[in-house]
């Protein structure tokens, strides 16, 4: 299987990047093939320009070449894995982006003869987020934990009606000791192994 | 009423640009005094930096990028946010936005030895937001309302204890009638009337 691993925060010596090795590493002694991709190293604009935004209803709404590039990892990927910090609830701007982006007509969803959007992400059998937050468990909930409804929820509906999705938090990361980092890094790799 | 509008589109043939419109036409009509920012035209950078992510506590004046914009989220009375709502969410502009202004100093403090934030943004009384979806009210239900709750939950918290917010949207516009959206832009431009 070949798998996408989409990775946003801009501190390269991170636990968040530290994270995104560990999930790799586990997709690696599985066997799979793993793309990492490096919002931030990429350089990866957030924002959709204006020439983006013309060209999202015609024939061909992407136009950077890498767009483009990532566009067509995710057509063949079998596992799609975000990881980031949550951010007031929700994804970092440069993740958020990455969806308006990368996630156009042709690549996510189609629109069918009636205009009505139909899943284009049907390669796609499992979704998972990996995320760090400052607030405890239960603040999450309460502000409805956004970015994570944004992945398991809106772009949940455009993939097939049997994909799966897996969540792996580490709430409350300020507070956190460095043996629970560490059982939580352990975590990602195994989860990631036995996808 | 001091109100801040922050706008946030590329383009200025959308209906996102006429929802601004038609709201400045409101709050001007009202006698409300307005400072507006458009996000893409001040060329606006959405990335928070690894050197604002290590400092992210440092307070403002250690920050003069995003001074302007914190200045007015200081000053007003009134947040009035215009965007398209694009994946369940803001835009990533304007969620950068969100992300790089909102620090502490300027939305909250953390002040030293706590864990838990103070909020800041006493002055902010409303919060409003004018937003379009291109999927009916249904299916954003089922998506969760990632977008609504970010403003009436993680920002409102942040604002006055009496803040409260308005939610004016215009769903399933893929598919909308001219007669919807005409009726879209006046209630936008009735609810800035009416805004106190």
């Amino acid at each position: 299987m070949q798998n996408v691993v989409v990775l946003a925060h801009p501190n390269p010596d991170g636990f968040t990047h530290a994270v995104a090795g560990r999930a790799c590493a586990g997709f690696l002694a599985a066997g799979h093939e793993v793309h990492l991709l490096d919002l931030y190293a990429l350089g990866f604009r957030a924002a959709m320009s204006l020439q983006e935004h013309v060209a999202y209803n015609g024939d061909h709404p992407a136009i950077d070449p890498l767009v483009v590039e990532h566009g067509e990892l995710v057509r063949n990927a079998g596992a799609l894995v975000f990881v980031y910090p949550t951010w007031w609830s929700s994804l970092p701007a440069i993740l958020k982006g990455w969806l308006e982006r990368v996630m156009v007509p042709g690549v996510a969803f189609v629109f069918n003869t009636e205009g009505k959007v139909r899943p284009g992400l049907t390669n796609v059998r499992r979704i998972v987020g990996i995320s760090t937050y400052g607030s405890p468990r239960a603040y999450v909930k309460l502000v409805n934990d956004n970015g994570r409804r944004t992945i398991t929820r809106a772009l949940r509906l455009n993939t097939g009606v049997r994909t799966r999705s897996t969540w792996l938090g580490l709430y409350a990361i300020d507070n956190s000791t460095a043996p629970q980092r560490t059982a939580f890094l352990d975590r990602v790799e195994k989860r990631m192994r036995s996808l | 009423m001091k109100v801040n509008l922050v706008y946030c589109h590329p383009s200025e043939a959308s209906i996102t640009a006429a929802a601004r419109d038609r709201a400045l036409a409101g709050l001007h009509a009202a006698g409300h005094d307005v400072r507006v920012n458009d996000l893409y035209a001040e060329g606006f950078v959405p990335e928070l930096s690894a050197w604002e992510r290590t400092n992210h506590l440092s307070p403002p004046d250690t920050k003069p990028a995003i001074a302007p914009y914190a200045d007015n989220l200081r000053w007003c009375e009134a947040l009035v946010l215009v965007y398209p709502t694009w994946w369940a969410g803001q835009p990533a502009m304007l969620k950068g936005w969100i992300d790089r202004v909102w620090v502490a100093g300027v939305a909250y403090e953390l002040p030293a030895g706590s864990t838990r934030i103070r909020p800041q943004l006493h002055n902010i009384r409303r919060i409003v937001a004018i937003t379009t979806h291109g999927s009916t009210k249904f299916v954003n239900a089922l998506e969760g309302e990632a977008g609504k709750r970010i403003v009436t939950r993680s920002l409102r918290v942040l604002c006055s204890k009496r803040a409260r917010t308005k939610w004016v949207a215009l769903y399933n516009i893929d598919r909308s009638t001219d007669a919807r959206r005409t009726a879209y832009l006046s209630r936008v431009e009735n609810a800035m009337r009416n805004l106190r």
